[in-house]
C-alpha cells in the first residue's frame, strides 16, 4: 500500500511527462522555435505581471497556442492517481496511528560505498502518515483545481506532471528512513519547485523567481549536506534508527569545525536547520518565498504553503531525538521561528498582491511551526503544520479563484465588492481567514493557541521573546488577513471591467474549496488531543520525542496567556475593520504619516536589496571577472583561442621556411645532418 | 676465389627477376608498337605487379638468403614487398586516366614505375649497404624521371630537377656515411656491421647519422623533407600518389632493417636520432599544412606527419615497435591511395582542381565521393574507429611500452593538430556553398576508392589478418 | 717511404685546392678545368693506393668523357653564372659556419681513425698481389658480385629509359630519315619530266608528297 502511495503519483507523472514530450514534438515538429507560440505565453505573463491594465480578456491572449493533444488524459490521470494515493494515506493514518502498524519497507539498495550503506528504505510511522495525509489530500485537491484553473494554458500535461513530480519527491522525502533518502526527495522537491515556479518560462520575472528560489535553496541545503556528513561523521551511519540510538552518547562530544572546537551535536544540529531554514523560508532565507509566487497559482497552494515548504518542519521534528539533545540548536530554532514569524507578519501588513499577503502569512505561520520545534513540543508544531496546510491551502486556491474571476489581476487594490459576484470564494475565503487568525473552534484556533502557550513555557533563553512575538504576530496575522477579505470582497469594486465580467469558478476549483473549507473547519477539533493533548505519547509513540512535560505544562498557563490570541485576532479584526470598512481614509493617513515605516515594511525590510548589495553583485561582479578575465582572457587566451592563433603562426613561419629555392633546402639538409653530428659529438650521444 | 654456388640461389630473388624481365619485355614491345599501346603496356604492367606479388607468397617460407648473404627474404621482406607491389599496382592503376591523354600517352611511365618497384624491393630484400644503395638508387632514378614526365609542364620538370639535384645530395650522404662505416667496421654486410658495431664510435656514429639522413630524405623526414611538398605539387597528381605510397613503403623498410638488424649495438645512438626526426616530422607536418591550399601540398605534409608518426614506433626499437611501423604504412596506404583516387576523381569539365577551396560543398554535388573523402580524412587524422587510430594507437603503444612518454605524448598533440587541417577540408565539403558540379568519375577511381574507403571503415571489425602478418614479419628482425 | 707520402701530399693538396678553385673561379670554363685537375689528382691517389684500375677508369671516364661533356654544355648554354652567384656572399657567413662545423666534425673522425689502429686491419680488403689489378677486378665483379653488376645495368637502363622520355620529342615538323621509304623508292616516283611551256614558266608543281 505504501508502495503504491509513493509510486503512483511518479507513474503519474511520467505518462503526463511522456504526453506533453509526445505533445510538444507534435505541434512542433521541426524543433525550430516557433515565433507565434510565444504570444499566448506573452499575454498570460502581461496579464499576470501588468497590474494596471485597462482592457484585456481573452481575446487579447493573442493568437492561442493550441493545447497539447492528450492534455484531458494527461489531468485524468495524474488526478485519478493521486486521489487514490489521498485515500490510501488516510487509510495509512487510520492503519498506523491508531492501529499502530508502523513499518519499514526495504525496496532495494541505494549505496554501498565503504562505510557507507544507504537503502531505498519507505519509513512509515505516525509523522510519516500525517505528512503522507497532508502531502496527498492537498496535492489531490490542487490537482483537480488545476484542471480548471489551467485550462486556458497549452502547456497543461507539462503542468501536471511536474505537480505529480513534484507529489513524488515530496513524498519520497517524508517516507526517507535516512538522512540520504531524505536529501534525495528535498532536492527533488527543490526541483519541482523550481520547474514549477519557472512553469511560465517565456515570463523573465518568472525565471528569476525560479532561479531565486533554487539558489537560495542551495545556501541552505549546503548546511543540510555538511549536517549530514557531520552526522555521518559521527555516528557512521545515515539510518534515522542508528542516529537516534547513538545520539545520547554524542552529548558533550565536540568537532573541530573551522579550528574551533563546537559542541558536535549542536553544531550538527544548527547545521541541519541551516537546510530547514532555506526550505520552509525562515528569516534570513525567506527572499525566495513571496518570489515563488510567479508560479501559478495550484503551485503556490500546493508548494509553497502546504507541502514543500513544510519540509523544514518536518525533518526537526523528524530529527526530534536530535534536537532534544541540543537545547542550544533549539533556543536558536526559537529564535529564528520568532522572528520570521513577527517579520513576515509585519511585511504582511502592507502587501497588495493577494498572493504575496498570503505568502508572508505562510512565512510568518512557518515561523509560529519552528517556535513550537523550539520550545519541545513537536507534535504541537506539526499540529499546526497539519491545520496550516488545510486553511493555507484553502486561502492560495481562493486567491487563485478570485485571480482567475479577475482574469489575472492579483492587486487587491484593484478588487473590492467581490463578494457579490463570487459568494462562494467569499465564504471559502472567509472561512480560511478565521481558520489562519485563531477563530475559536477553527483549525488554527487550537494549533496556534498551543504554540504560543508552548512558547510561554518553553524553557530556553528565548522563550518570553518567541511568546512576545507571536502573540504580536497573531495581531499581526489577523489584521492583514482581513485587511485582505474587506479589501477583496468588501467596499466599492475599483475596476469595474473586471468586476462586470467577475464570475464564479468552475465546479473543478470550487470541489476542492469546499473540501478545504472543510478541513479547516474540521482539521482541529478532532486531532487536539492527539497532537496536543493526552493522546500523544499513545499516537505518535516513537516517531516524535518530545520535550518531557510540556504537554501537561501547557495546560496549566494563566488564562490570560491562554485567551491572548484571541483577544489579538479580535483586536486586529477591528483594526481592519475599522480602516478599511469604516474609515477606508486612515491608512492612507497613517501611511503617510510614517513614510520611513511604511515604506521600510512595503519593501520588505530591504531584503533583497540588502543582499543585492552584500551577496548578489560581489557575486555577478565575480562571475564577471572570472568570466571576462579568468576564462576570457586568461583560459581562452592562453587555451583554446590562444593556441589556435599560435599554431597558425607556427604554421605561418613554417611555411615560410618553404622558399622553393633549391640551395635553400639542400641546405636545410646539411644544416639537419650537422646538427645531428653536433648532439651527437658533443652532446650526449657518443662517449 | 672460387664462385660458391651455393649461396647464388636465383630462388630467392625470383619475383625481381620476374617483373625485371616483363619491364624489358613490355618495353621492346612499347618500342615496337608506339605510343598508342600505351594503354596495353599499362594494363599488362598492373598484372605483372601483381603475378610478381604472387611469386612473392609463393617463395619458400622462412628466411632465405642469397647472392652471398646480400639479399635476404624474411617474413618482413614479404609483407612489405607485398605492400610496394599493392601500392605501385594501385597507382598505376590510378593513373590510367593520365596516360589516355594524347599529349602524355607515355608507354615508358609504365616500366619505369614497374623498374622503380625492382628497385623497391630490391631495398626491402637489401642485406648489405651496395644492395642498399643500388636499390634506392634503381628506385629513386626512375622516380625522378616519371616526377617530370609531364614534360610540358614547367612545375612537372621542376619538380623532377629538384627531386633529383637534391635526391643526389642525399645520395652522396648516404654513399659517405656508409663509406664511413665500412671504414670502422670492415665489412658492409648487416650482420657483419651488428657483429662489429657493439660501441658507439665517433666515426660510427658520423657514418650512422650520414647513412640515416640518406635514408630520411628518401622517407621524407624532417629536416630532409623540403624537396616534398615541391614535387608533390609539381609532379602530376598519379605520380604524387604513386611517391606518396610504394617508395615510403619501401625506404621505411630499409631504414627499419638498417637500424634493427644492422645497429642494434648502438640503439640508443640511432634511437636518438629517429626520436628527433619523428618529432620534428610529426610537428612540422600538422603545423606546416594547417597553412596549405594546394589539396596535393597538404598531402604532402601529411605524409611527413605520417612517417614521422611511423618513426615513432620505429624509435621504440623493439619488436612492438617494429610491427607498430608495418601495421602503420599498410594502413598509411590505403589511406594515401584512397585519398589520392578522390583528388584525381575532382575534375570540373575535364581539368583536374587542385585547391581545398574545390572542394566547397563537395556533399551535396557528389555526396559519396565527400562522404569517401571525409571517412579518409578522419582516418588520417587518427579518429577512432577507423583504421588510422589503430596505426596510431599501435606506434604510440610501443612507445609508450618502450617508455618514450614524451615522444608518444609530442605525438598525440601533433596528431591533434594535425586534425584541424583534415577538419578543415571536411568544413569545407560540407558547410561551404558548392563550387558547381563534379565531372562523372572514372570506373577505376571509384573501384580503388570504395577499396582503400571500406578498408579504412571496416578494419576494426577484422583486424587480425593484417595484425598477424605484421608480428610475424616484426618478428623475423629479431 | 718517403716518396709515396711526398706524392700523396702533393696529390691531395692539389685535388683539394683545385676543388675550391672550381667553386670559387668566376669562368664555369676555367671551374670545368680545375674539376679535371681535381679528378687527375684523385686518380693519382688511386695509383698510390694501388688501385690502378681505378684511376684509370677515372681519368678515361671523368676527365675523358663527363668533364669534357661538361664543358661542351657549358660552352653551349649560355648560362649568366654571375647572376646565379647573387647572394652568394649573403649565405656565405653561415655557409663558412656549418662548413667548419662540418671540417671539425670530420677532424674529431679522422682523430678517431688514427686512434684505433685496430679497426684499419679489419677494414681494409686485401688486394691480390699476383694478379693484376683489372683481373682482380674481373674474377669478383661476375661472379660474387653478379647482382650488383646486374642491379647496375638496370639504373644505367633505367637512366637511358629517362633520358629517351624526357627529351625526345616527335616534332610533325621535322624531317626524319625513314631508310625503308629511301630504299623503297623507285626512279618513276622520284623523277617526273615537264614541259615546259615558252615564257610560262612551270605551272602546277605536283607536290612530292602527292608523288610518294
Amino acid at each position: 500500500m505504501i508502495q503504491a502511495i509513493v509510486f503512483l503519483p511518479l507513474i503519474g507523472a511520467l505518462v503526463a511527462g511522456a504526453i506533453a514530450i509526445y505533445g510538444a514534438h507534435a505541434r512542433n515538429p521541426s524543433g525550430d522555435e516557433m515565433e507565434h507560440g510565444d504570444h499566448g505565453h506573452g499575454a498570460h505573463a502581461h496579464a499576470s505581471d501588468a497590474h494596471v491594465h485597462d482592457d484585456h480578456g481573452h481575446d487579447d491572449h493573442g493568437p492561442i497556442e493550441p493545447p497539447a493533444a492528450g492534455s484531458r488524459a494527461a489531468e485524468i490521470i495524474t488526478t485519478a492517481l493521486l486521489l487514490i494515493a489521498a485515500g490510501l494515506s488516510w487509510v495509512v493514518l487510520v492503519d498506523v496511528g491508531f492501529l499502530k502498524h508502523d513499518a519499514r519497507v526495504v525496496l532495494f539498495s541505494w549505496i554501498n560505498s565503504g562505510d557507507l550503506n544507504v537503502n531505498w528504505t519507505l519509513r512509515v510511522d505516525t509523522l510519516t502518515a500525517v505528512m503522507l495525509v497532508v502531502v496527498n489530500t492537498v496535492s489531490s485537491l490542487v490537482h483537480l483545481y488545476s484542471i480548471g484553473y489551467m485550462n486556458e494554458d497549452p502547456n497543461r500535461p507539462r503542468f501536471m506532471a511536474y505537480l505529480s513530480l513534484f507529489t513524488f519527491a515530496m513524498l519520497m522525502l517524508v517516507t526517507a528512513d535516512n538522512l540520504v533518502q531524505l536529501f534525495f526527495g528535498w532536492e527533488g522537491v527543490g526541483l519541482a519547485s523550481y520547474l514549477l515556479i519557472g512553469f511560465w518560462f517565456r515570463k523573465p520575472s518568472a525565471n528569476a523567481a525560479a532561479i531565486k528560489a533554487f539558489v537560495v535553496n542551495r545556501v541552505g541545503d549546503f548546511g543540510f549536506a555538511l549536517g549530514i556528513f557531520a552526522i555521518f561523521m559521527l555516528v557512521g551511519s545515515t539510518d534515522f534508527d542508528t542516529i537516534f540510538g547513538a545520539a545520547p552518547g554524542l552529548t558533550g562530544k565536540t568537532i573541530n569545525f573551522l579550528g574551533w572546537n563546537a559542541d558536535a551535536l549542536t553544531l550538527t544540529c544548527l547545521l541541519l536547520f541551516m537546510g530547514a531554514m532555506g526550505k520552509s523560508a525562515q528569516f534570513l532565507l525567506h527572499t525566495w518565498l513571496p518570489d515563488a509566487m510567479e508560479g501559478p497559482t495550484p503551485v503556490s497552494a500546493l508548494i509553497h504553503a502546504a507541502t514543500m515548504v513544510t519540509a523544514g518542519v518536518f525533518m526537526v521534528a523528524r530529527l526530534s531525538p536530535l534536537f532534544e539533545l541540543a537545547p542550544n540548536a533549539q533556543a536558536v530554532v526559537m529564535l529564528f521561528g520568532a522572528s520570521t514569524a513577527f517579520f513576515a507578519a509585519t511585511i504582511g501588513l502592507v502587501q497588495n498582491d493577494i498572493k504575496r499577503i498570503i505568502a508572508y502569512s505562510t512565512c510568518s505561520q512557518l515561523g509560529y511551526m519552528f517556535v513550537a520545534m523550539g520550545a519541545g513540543a513537536y507534535s504541537v508544531g506539526m499540529f499546526h503544520l497539519f491545520t496550516h496546510a488545510f486553511f493555507k491551502a484553502l486561502l492560495f486556491l481562493g486567491a487563485g479563484s478570485v485571480i482567475h474571476a479577475m482574469h489575472h489581476e492579483q492587486d487587491i487594490r484593484n478588487m473590492g465588492g467581490l463578494k457579490d459576484r463570487i459568494p462562494f470564494t467569499y465564504i471559502v475565503m472567509t472561512i480560511g481567514t478565521l481558520a489562519l487568525t485563531g477563530f475559536p473552534l477553527t483549525a488554527g484556533y487550537f494549533s496556534k493557541d498551543a504554540i504560543i502557550e508552548s512558547a510561554f513555557v518553553a524553557h530556553n533563553p528565548f522563550a518570553l521573546y518567541g511568546f512576545l512575538m507571536t502573540v504580536v504576530a497573531a495581531l499581526l496575522t489577523s489584521f492583514y488577513s482581513w485587511r485582505l477579505v474587506f479589501k477583496t470582497f468588501h467596499g466599492e469594486p475599483h475596476d469595474h471591467h473586471h468586476y462586470e465580467q467577475a464570475h464564479e469558478s468552475p465546479l473543478t476549483m470550487l470541489v476542492p474549496l469546499g473540501v478545504l473549507a472543510a478541513g479547516s473547519i474540521l482539521a482541529g477539533f478532532p486531532f487536539k488531543e492527539l497532537f496536543t493533548g493526552h493522546g500523544v505519547g499513545e499516537f505518535f509513540r516513537d516517531s516524535i520525542k518530545n520535550k518531557p512535560d510540556i504537554l501537561e505544562e501547557m495546560h496549566h498557563v494563566p488564562a490570560l496567556v491562554a485567551y491572548s490570541p484571541t483577544i489579538m485576532m479580535i483586536v486586529g479584526f477591528v483594526v481592519a475593520w475599522l480602516f478599511y470598512i469604516r474609515r477606508p481614509y486612515l491608512p492612507v493617513e497613517l501611511a503617510n504619516q510614517h513614510q520611513g515605516l511604511y515604506k521600510f515594511l512595503l519593501n520588505k525590510w530591504y531584503f533583497d536589496e540588502l543582499y543585492e548589495i552584500i551577496f548578489v553583485r560581489p557575486a555577478k561582479w565575480l562571475g564577471r571577472f572570472l568570466w571576462k578575465k579568468g576564462d576570457g582572457f586568461v583560459i581562452d587566451g592562453f587555451g583554446p583561442d590562444g593556441v589556435s592563433a599560435r599554431v597558425l603562426d607556427v604554421t605561418r613561419n613554417v611555411v615560410k621556411l618553404q622558399t622553393g629555392y633549391l640551395y635553400h633546402y639542400a641546405f636545410a639538409m646539411l644544416v639537419g645532418v650537422a646538427g645531428l653530428i653536433t648532439w651527437f659529438i658533443f652532446g650526449a650521444g657518443a662517449r | 676465389m672460387s664462385f660458391q654456388a651455393a649461396g647464388y640461389s636465383l630462388t630467392p630473388a625470383l619475383p625481381e627477376l620476374v617483373l625485371t624481365v616483363s619491364a624489358m619485355v613490355l618495353l621492346m614491345l612499347g618500342a615496337f608498337r608506339g605510343e598508342k599501346i600505351t594503354g596495353l603496356v599499362t594494363a599488362l604492367a598492373v598484372a605483372m605487379l601483381v603475378v610478381t606479388g604472387l611469386v612473392v607468397l609463393w617463395l619458400p617460407a622462412g628466411k632465405l638468403t642469397t647472392f652471398g648473404g646480400s639479399f635476404i627474404v624474411d617474413d618482413f621482406a614479404r609483407f612489405l614487398k607485398v605492400l610496394a607491389l599493392t601500392g605501385s599496382a594501385v597507382a598505376l592503376i590510378l593513373s590510367r586516366g593520365f596516360l589516355e591523354e594524347p599529349s602524355r600517352r607515355i608507354f615508358e611511365y609504365a616500366i619505369l614505375i614497374m623498374l622503380s618497384t625492382v628497385g623497391m624491393m630490391i631495398l626491402i630484400s637489401a642485406a648489405d649497404l651496395i644492395t642498399l644503395y643500388l636499390g634506392l638508387e634503381l628506385m629513386s632514378l626512375a622516380l625522378y624521371v616519371v616526377a617530370s614526365s609531364h614534360r610540358d609542364d614547367a612545375k612537372s620538370t621542376e619538380a623532377g630537377l629538384k627531386y633529383f639535384v637534391l635526391g643526389a645530395l642525399s645520395s652522396g650522404m648516404l654513399l659517405y656515411g656508409a663509406s664511413l662505416i665500412y671504414g670502422f667496421t670492415g665489412t658492409v654486410s648487416f650482420a657483419g656491421i651488428a657483429a662489429a658495431a657493439k660501441e658507439p664510435t665517433t666515426g660510427l656514429v658520423f657514418g650512422l647519422v650520414f647513412l640515416l639522413a640518406g635514408l630520411c630524405f628518401k622517407i621524407s623526414a624532417v629536416p630532409f623533407h623540403m624537396w616534398t611538398p615541391d614535387v608533390y605539387e609539381g609532379a602530376p597528381t598519379p605520380v604524387t600518389a604513386f611517391f606518396a605510397s610504394a617508395p615510403k613503403v619501401a625506404a621505411l623498410a630499409v631504414f627499419t632493417r638498417v637500424a634493427l638488424t644492422a645497429f642494434p649495438g648502438i640503439t640508443s645512438q640511432w634511437q636518438q636520432i629517429v626520436v628527433f626526426v619523428a618529432i620534428a616530422s610529426m610537428v612540422l607536418g600538422s603545423f606546416a599544412a594547417i597553412g596549405q591550399k594546394n589539396i596535393k601540398r597538404l598531402m604532402a605534409y601529411s605524409s611527413i606527419g605520417h612517417m614521422g608518426f611511423a618513426l615513432v614506433g620505429l624509435a621504440a626499437g623493439t619488436q612492438e615497435g617494429a610491427q607498430g611501423v608495418l601495421v602503420y604504412i599498410a594502413i598509411y596506404v590505403a589511406m594515401t591511395l584512397g585519398t589520392f583516387s578522390v583528388i584525381l576523381a575532382m575534375k570540373r569539365n575535364g581539368q583536374p582542381v587542385e585547391t581545398i577551396s574545390d572542394f566547397a560543398g563537395l556533399s551535396r554535388t557528389n555526396p559519396l565521393l565527400a562522404f569517401f573523402l571525409a571517412m579518409l580524412l578522419f582516418s588520417l587524422a587518427g579518429i577512432p574507429p577507423l583504421a588510422g587510430f589503430f596505426a596510431k594507437f599501435y606506434v604510440f603503444l610501443a612507445a609508450i611500452k618502450a617508455g618514450l612518454f614524451t615522444l608518444a605524448v609530442i605525438g598525440v598533440v601533433a596528431s591533434v593538430i594535425g586534425a584541424f587541417y583534415y577538419l578543415t577540408i571536411i568544413k569545407v565539403m560540407y558547410f561551404d556553398e558548392p563550387k558547381g558540379a563534379v565531372d562523372p568519375v572514372r570506373t577505376e577511381l571509384r573501384t580503388v576508392l570504395a577499396v582503400a574507403g571500406g578498408f579504412n571503415m571496416l578494419f576494426f571489425i577484422y583486424p587480425a589478418p593484417l595484425i598477424t602478418a605484421a608480428t610475424a614479419a616484426a618478428k623475423s628482425l629479431f | 717511404m718517403i716518396l709515396p707520402a711526398l706524392f700523396f701530399y702533393l696529390f691531395a693538396g692539389i685535388c683539394v685546392a683545385s676543388a675550391v678553385m672550381v667553386i670559387a673561379s668566376r669562368n664555369p670554363v676555367h671551374s670545368v678545368l680545375f674539376l679535371i685537375l681535381a679528378f687527375v689528382n684523385a686518380s693519382g691517389l688511386f695509383v698510390l693506393l694501388g688501385a690502378e684500375f681505378l684511376a684509370m677508369i677515372l681519368v678515361v671516364v671523368y676527365v675523358g668523357a663527363v668533364a669534357v661533356l661538361f664543358l661542351f654544355v657549358i660552352m653551349m648554354l649560355d648560362v649568366d653564372f654571375a647572376e646565379l652567384r647573387q647572394g652568394f656572399l649573403e649565405y656565405l657567413p653561415v655557409g663558412l659556419l656549418i662548413g667548419a662545423v662540418f671540417l671539425a666534425e670530420l677532424l674529431l673522425v679522422a682523430g678517431g681513425w688514427a686512434i684505433n689502429p685496430a679497426l684499419v686491419k679489419t677494414a681494409v680488403a686485401p688486394i691480390p698481389a699476383d694478379i693484376t689489378n683489372t683481373e682482380a677486378l674481373g674474377l669478383v665483379l661476375y661472379t660474387r658480385y653478379i647482382h650488383y653488376f646486374q642491379i647496375s645495368g638496370i639504373v644505367l637502363l633505367v637512366a637511358m629509359i629517362g633520358a629517351i622520355v624526357l627529351t625526345l620529342r616527335h616534332k610533325p615538323s621535322v624531317k626524319r630519315q625513314d631508310i625503308n621509304v629511301q630504299n623503297a623508292r623507285t626512279k618513276a616516283m622520284a623523277m617526273e619530266v615537264r614541259k615546259v611551256a615558252v615564257g610560262q614558266g612551270l605551272q602546277d608543281p605536283p607536290s612530292r608528297e602527292a608523288a610518294e
